[in-house]
């Protein structure tokens, strides 16, 4: 096994420079408390996704907490989650290779490489909640249902994914002209598909909440959001909190755009809540009033989300980048809440509000709570992007080279 | 016994081919709790496109008898669907007959005839032949006595045994068999706990229990009957396509807000237990204010000026009845009011009748009440009908010298015909008052554990005997405590002797096999005979050594001219059964109506004459039966008799006058409620809680509290709680809703089942039967449902 | 070309649910309180005891929709929802690739994951057992008790269910939404 992969990766170094071929040097690391803890979360993390994983094989779509009320649980939140971060990802990256803004450049190979394993994590989930994932290949290309988002969305992340695979590619080889080029391509399709994930909300019209024209924009926004927030975990941890001045600029400059980025969020955030609650729709105005009461929606969105990552921003003037990192992780804990809710709020008020026997309570709002399996599955699916992003970071060069 | 098959490999077994069956193994879902899981058993049957019979049934779920084809694919029923040529059921399946499939397929049938082996009601069972059981029946076990044994010790007399039966196409031949041949009076069966005092009542009042005419009444009152749960065509059907403002104005009075209610334009939430303060209300103000029909009363009502005089003496009046009822007293003047002033208006009679003491004299009232308006043997009235005349079968039927009449009569005024009073019965016996012992009990289809108030009772009564018999399609709860027990073939396995229904649209209908009987099951009428020849010899050298009257008449007889005895004198008890259930049905039809009829009937399950011409469709969903022509509305002309002032009545210590009296009120003390039980349109009885198809639907039952008295006791929705009256005890979920009174509760009836054998009805829910008190109704001693007081605690 | 809908005179009905086990056994619909092509609405009552408005307890018989403009065939990826002859919308099992998107998409929770194809699921007006037969009734109208439910072609104007609708008040449910439902409610 070790010595065919290491023949691979031999093949592979003829195009691309590596670090290590050496698959052994794999499992060497500096042992450091938190190195030690995270390698055994994320390996506890692999064992809990095989478990969940093999339930889903045996039972379907019985392992999960899904109802026909509620048929979208935590898989289809979790792999919203990372297919954004994966975006926000490429798009920071761009900001710097493709748009030159050279304070931004250096974490452009970083960036990259986070935004393929993001995208790869989000297919692992994605693979994990369609009943048919084989059939889907076959029928998305032969029977194409063109007015569906999600068929839009299994197209243009399937280019998204081909295009940043060779924007990573150009990136490795310090081939500029190229990368930038594919860059650009794969901006603009992780941008088509993202607006996309929007509309796949957005056209659910008998969702009083799924608020159509709103999410496109929504999502890019919170995606560059997440996108800032991975940057300063990627290099916190590289770094040990420990950045060099050069690090120190851009991490600077990222919390700035940061906090500008927050700020528009937040004043979205707070249009949407204001235009559903007055917006004179009984249905909707109910359910966002629920919603607004929500602890996921006010600790987890508003607060670690946006809020303290902002305070932290806009306290320091951007300058406590050793906090951000701190405010970061709280921001991603935030961030998953924004994607768990998206898809939980969507689906909160119900589409049946009649009782179907008597020996029942009133429709209410629709409950969900994930089952262990797709707990599993989702902790899984983060251990997996650690390890990606572990073996990357290990056997590629990630960092910017000085021309 | 032990259930072998398990619902997954039942479905992998003979019908498994177009029985669907899932692949739904219920997730381990360590989160979320689904509470409508029922694990691995969703099956259901799907039909296809392949040639399939269509054979004609008469619905066995129920009582109600309602015509179908069942849809049969290679020797498997997939599909039960509403006959149209049957005017009393109109083209219609309730969910229970869709849901007679499974119940046909019901993994829990009986399906070999078993022995007792363990103690009476702990269900051991030992699998036998049919000839085994036989000679057990006859013989006994080291477990328990054989008939034969009995009746040599009780010097060959009959009536040491008992029967019972429940509804059905087949339980005159079981009549015939136990009460005629074998020779016992002692007789009970679900009448005297269902409808006995309103079948009694309206037959003394207005000579019949009648038919109400919904499709042309225009004014209804319908009080203690819930036609939109408890199905009864074709008044469900009529009803309600023209309620609410299209035609049929609907008065309701319920303790608690029914579906029927939710139908009316009107819904009065009366007193458990004071109807009859409401009719007698109802009566004054139209004696009162001379609304009734005084041409038709002067003619036909028996005794009405003494009835008047009556009622406006003893001051019946709204604002009397207000303080009973719970009803204000306007709106009795407008109720009374108003039915006078209708054109076609009906007090409908209901049918499970006894829910308080005085419901004898209730549905007097209630038919006088009828008589008052005159609306009666006419088109939109209660109408008698016709009934289609079957030729007679003869029966001979033997004398035992040693029979003694039957022992429970003791405190009923009126003695209602062969079908007794399973109270008075089975208490006599519990406290030792019967005046010869009863010694066995041969039942079919009735579970009385579950029917008859005070399971407890039941129980013991059952213990006490030597010997009991059960002939049922499921191990039901009083299964478990016989001795021998006889799997029938189930209505969908079995061709019943034909019926005749009567009234405005009358037909004939046969009931056929769609399929042979499953497992070893066998038909009833099959049981009968086997059994009839069985038992017949060794019964008859039974009666010749005690019987001095037959000893007289055959003293010194041969060999040849005893046989010529037995025969002559009815003693060979096989004789009803020499020929089968299908022969006998040709030839009936045949005999009466000719050839082409029996075409007909066999093919399409009904008959009756004309049919080819009158039988028409109108729409894709509506037929006509007969011509408006020649519908039977009026039938007895001249001959209608009300009887309001029944003087005969009093010579039995019976009021001849409905009268109420203070005992009658409704009270209940601080902090208990009455307990009221019914149905719901979604399960029969006890019968279909093992239904899966059904138990979909209605999953358990629940006590109806209060909402604002549950919210006072801490009670929420689900939350069990335990119900305490002071004969037992249940334990049961509660369901708080403004729809009942703050001192009633009300359960479905029928749940609660306790025989583990049958899966899905084992411990679901509570046996209303365990906490109602064991009181009867005076005239017929039929059983009183509703007045028990009992407590409710959260557990 | 026909154009099936169906129209119900929902004031008959008494709840009783005779035409969801009829459906269930007319189409091998599996068992379990989620698994349903059709039912019945109902709103708690309004009122305290005894005085329960009447007027607030209504039964609302449903099932698919049938929508002309179907929320559930536009948002499918693979076709597997499409508009079948007569204008049913009907789920190809065998293309379905259980993503739930027409679950999500449709107003009126009329789809459902059957069990043994894992795919999804909805009332196909009996298109495929009874109307194959050459019947021309759905098992839900054929077994209704009060006679609820017409079904028939909209296009045929002398269809029962032309006349019905040509001279009896209608309404449908969520029209709001544009997804043009063919199952007509009768004043
Ligand atoms: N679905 C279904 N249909 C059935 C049956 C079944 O089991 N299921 N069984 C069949 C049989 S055997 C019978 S006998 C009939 C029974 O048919 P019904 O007699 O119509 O039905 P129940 O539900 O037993 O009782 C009727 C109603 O009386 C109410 N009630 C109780 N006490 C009083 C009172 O003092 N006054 C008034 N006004 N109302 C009172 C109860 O709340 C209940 O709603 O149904 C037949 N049809
Ligand atoms: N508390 C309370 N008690 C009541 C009532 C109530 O409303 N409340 N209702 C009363 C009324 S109205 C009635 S009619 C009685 C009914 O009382 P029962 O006549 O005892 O009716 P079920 O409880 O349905 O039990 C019927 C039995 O027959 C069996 N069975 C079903 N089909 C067949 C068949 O084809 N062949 C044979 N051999 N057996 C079969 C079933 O398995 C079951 O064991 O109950 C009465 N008791
Ligand atoms: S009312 Fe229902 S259960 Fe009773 S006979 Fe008719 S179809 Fe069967
Ligand atoms: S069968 Fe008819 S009456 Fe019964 S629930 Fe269905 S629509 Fe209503
Ligand atoms: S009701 Fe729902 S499932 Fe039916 S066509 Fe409309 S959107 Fe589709
Ligand atoms: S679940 Fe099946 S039918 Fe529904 S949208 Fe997805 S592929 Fe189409
Ligand atoms: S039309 Fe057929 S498939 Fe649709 S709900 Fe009625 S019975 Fe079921
Ligand atoms: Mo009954």
């Amino acid at each position: 096994m070790f010595v065919l992969a290491e023949k691979i990766m031999k093949q592979v170094e003829r195009f691309i420079p590596m670090r290590h071929t050496d698959i052994r040097e794999l499992f060497k690391f500096e042992k450091t408390p938190l190195n030690i803890l995270v390698a055994f979360t994320t390996f506890v993390f692999l064992i809990l996704f095989v478990i969940g994983a093999t339930n889903y094989f045996i039972y379907g779509h019985h392992a999960y907490g899904v109802t026909r009320e509620h048929p979208w649980g935590l898989m289809i939140a979790m792999y919203i989650f990372f297919v954004v971060s994966s975006t926000g990802l490429c798009i920071m990256s761009a900001i710097g290779h493709v748009f030159e803004v050279k304070v931004l450049e250096p974490f452009a190979k970083r960036a990259i490489h986070g935004a393929l394993v993001t995208l790869l994590s989000g297919f692992v989930v994605i693979f994990l909640e369609i009943g048919h994932p084989f059939r889907m290949m076959i029928y998305n290309t032969i029977s194409p249902g063109l007015t569906s988002a999600i068929w839009g969305m299994g197209v243009l992340y399937s280019l998204y994914l081909i295009f940043i695979v060779i924007e990573f590619f150009f990136l490795l080889r310090h081939d500029h002209k190229w990368a930038k080029r594919f860059g650009i391509f794969g901006l603009v399709v992780g941008v088509a598909a993202h607006s996309n994930l929007g509309a796949v909300f957005g056209f659910l019209v008998a969702r009083p909440v799924a608020n159509g024209i709103y999410y496109p924009l929504y999502f890019i926004l919170s995606a560059m959001v997440t996108g800032c927030y991975l940057i300063f975990l990627m290099y916190g941890f590289k770094y040990k909190l420990e950045f060099p001045t050069e690090m120190q600029k851009t991490l600077v400059a990222t919390a700035k755009i940061l906090g500008l980025l927050l700020a528009i969020l937040l004043f979205f955030e707070i249009w949407r809540m204001l235009t559903a609650i007055y917006g004179g729709m009984e249905d909707r105005a109910v359910t966002a009033l629920h919603i607004l009461k929500s602890a996921p929606f006010l600790v987890g969105e508003i607060l670690l989300g946006i809020v303290i990552p902002f305070l932290v921003i806009l306290l320091s003037n951007g300058k406590a980048i050793k906090t951000m990192v701190f405010a970061s992780l709280g921001g991603m804990v935030g961030i998953f809440f924004m994607r768990y809710d998206l898809v939980h709020d969507t689906q909160l008020y119900p589409m049946q509000t009649l009782k179907l026997t008597e020996y029942q309570l009133p429709p209410s709002f629709i409950e969900y709570t994930p089952s262990m399996n797709e707990i599993f599955i989702a902790l899984g699916a983060v251990g997996i992007a650690i390890t990606l992003y572990y073996i990357g970071d290990k056997i590629l060069y990630l960092e910017t080279d000085p021309d | 016994m032990k259930v072998e098959i398990s619902r997954r490999k039942f479905l992998q077994g003979s019908v498994a081919l177009s029985i669907i069956g899932g692949t739904s193994f219920s997730a381990t879902k360590l989160l979320s709790e689904d509470e409508h899981d029922i694990g691995d058993m969703r099956i259901m049957t799907r039909t296809t496109n392949i040639k399939a019979e269509k054979v004609p049934f008469l619905c066995g779920m129920c009582v109600n008898k309602c015509a179908g084809f069942a849809r049969v694919e290679k020797g498997v029923v997939v599909k039960l669907d509403p006959n149209p040529y049957f005017p009393k059921s109109r083209n219609m399946l309730c969910p229970r007959g869709n849901a007679g499939i499974q119940t046909l397929y019901d993994p829990d049938r009986l399906k070999y005839p078993m022995v007792r082996v363990g103690e009476r009601g702990d269900g051991k069972f030992k699998r036998v032949t049919w000839d085994e059981a036989y000679h057990a029946i006859l013989h006994g076990t080291d477990k328990f006595k054989g008939i034969l044994q009995i009746l040599d010790e009780e010097k060959d007399n009959r009536s040491t045994i008992g029967y019972c039966n429940g509804e059905g196409l087949s339980k005159e031949g079981f009549e015939e068999l136990m009460g005629q041949k074998i020779g016992t009076p002692n007789y009970v069966d679900e009448i005297s706990i269902c409808l006995e005092s309103v079948l009694g009542a309206y037959s003394a009042t207005i000579g019949a229990y009648g038919e109400a005419d919904m499709s042309n009444a225009d004014f209804v009152i319908i009080a203690g009957a819930n036609r939109a749960e408890a199905i009864i065509t074709p008044d469900t059907m009529d009803m309600f396509k023209r309620s609410q403002g299209r035609g049929l104005k609907t008065i309701v009075l319920d303790p608690r807000f029914t579906n029927t209610a939710a139908k009316a334009d009107r819904w009065y939430a009366v007193n458990p237990g004071t109807d009859l303060a409401f009719v007698l209300a109802l009566t004054y103000v139209v004696f009162d204010e001379n609304l009734y029909n005084k041409e038709f009363a002067k003619k036909y009502v028996v005794g009405y000026e003494d009835y008047k005089n009556h009622v406006l003496k003893n001051g019946y009046t709204p604002e009397w009845a207000e303080k009973i009822t719970n009803i204000p007293a306007k709106e009795i003047y407008k109720t009374a009011r108003e039915f006078m002033a209708s054109e076609h208006p009906i007090y409908y009679q209901g049918r499970r009748s006894v829910f308080s003491k005085n419901d004898f004299q209730l549905r007097r009232a209630m038919g006088i009440f009828q008589g008052l308006s005159g609306n009666l043997d006419k088109k939109g009235g209660i109408v008698y009908g016709k009934k289609l005349t079957l030729p007679k079968e003869d029966m001979n039927a033997p004398m035992y010298g040693q029979a003694q009449d039957r022992f429970d009569k003791d405190g009923i005024a009126i003695f209602a015909g062969k079908t007794g009073s399973w109270i008075v019965f089975r208490n006599m016996v519990l406290e030792g008052k019967n005046p010869y012992p009863l010694r066995a009990m041969f039942m079919r289809k009735h579970n009385p554990l579950s029917g008859v108030p005070n399971t407890k009772k039941t129980k013991e009564f059952l213990k006490k005997m030597d010997l009991n018999v059960m002939i049922d399609i499921l191990p039901s709860d009083t299964t478990m405590f016989c001795d021998v027990v006889l799997p029938e073939a189930s209505y969908l396995e079995r061709t019943s002797p034909v019926a005749s229904y009567g009234g405005l649209e009358p037909a004939i209908v046969q009931r056929k096999a769609s399929i042979k009987p499953l497992y070893e099951c066998k038909t009833p009428e099959v049981i009968y005979k086997e059994l009839a020849e069985q038992l017949t010899k060794p019964l008859w050298e039974n009666t010749l050594k005690y019987d001095e009257d037959v000893q007289d008449d055959t003293k010194g007889m041969k060999t040849q001219e005893l046989a010529k005895y037995y025969k002559e004198n009815g003693f060979d008890l096989t004789e009803p059964w020499e020929k089968s259930v299908e022969e006998e049905n040709k030839e009936r039809i045949v005999k009466a109506f000719g050839e082409e009829a029996w075409k007909i009937l066999d093919e399409k399950g009904v008959y009756y004459p004309n049919m080819k011409k009158y039988h028409k469709q109108l729409n894709p969903n509506e037929y006509q039966y007969y011509p408006e022509d020649k519908k039977n509305y009026t039938v007895k002309g001249d001959k209608i008799k009300v009887v309001a002032n029944f003087k005969n009545l009093a010579k039995k210590g019976v009021d001849p006058m409905p009268t109420w009296k203070k005992e009658y009120e409704f009270s209940v003390p601080e902090g208990q409620f009455r307990l009221v039980t019914g149905r719901h349109a979604q399960f029969t009885q006890s019968g279909t809680t093992n239904n899966m198809a059904l138990r979909d639907l209605i999953p358990t039952n629940y006590i109806w509290i209060n909402k604002r008295v549950a919210e006072k006791r801490g009670i929420n929705f689900g939350d069990k709680v335990e119900v305490k009256s002071s004969i037992g005890k249940i334990h049961i979920k509660a369901y708080p809703t403004e729809k009942i009174g703050p001192n009633q509760i009300f359960m479905l009836h029928g749940f609660g089942g306790s025989s583990q054998d049958m899966e899905m009805a084992y411990g679901n829910g509570g046996n209303d039967a365990t906490i109602i008190e064991d009181k009867i109704e005076p005239v017929y001693g039929a059983a009183v449902m509703h007045e028990t007081n009992v407590e409710v605690r959260k557990v | 070309m026909a154009r099936y809908g169906m129209a119900l005179d929902y004031k008959n009905c008494i709840n009783c649910k005779a035409c969801e086990v009829a459906c269930k056994e007319e189409n091998g619909v599996q068992l379990g309180a989620d698994k349903h092509r059709i039912w019945v609405g109902v709103k708690d009552v309004e009122g305290l005891w005894p005085n329960i408005s009447i007027a607030s307890s209504t039964f609302e018989p449903s099932q698919c929709q049938q929508c002309e403009n179907a929320p559930c065939q536009e948002v499918c990826p693979t076709q597997a929802t499409h508009y079948a002859k007569g204008g049913i919308v009907m789920v190809d099992a065998d293309k379905c690739i259980l993503c739930s998107y027409c679950m999500e998409a449709c107003p009126y929770d009329a789809r459902y994951v059957k069990e043994d194809t894992m795919t999804v699921d909805k009332c196909t007006f009996c298109s495929d057992t009874r109307l194959l037969r050459g019947e021309t009734t759905t098992a839900c109208q054929a077994t209704c008790p009060t006679k609820v439910r017409t079904f028939g072609d909209l296009d045929d104007p002398n269809s029962e269910i032309s006349q019905l609708l040509s001279h009896r008040q209608h309404f449908t449910l969520k029209t709001h939404l544009g997804t043009k439902p063919k199952l007509f409610y009768m004043i």
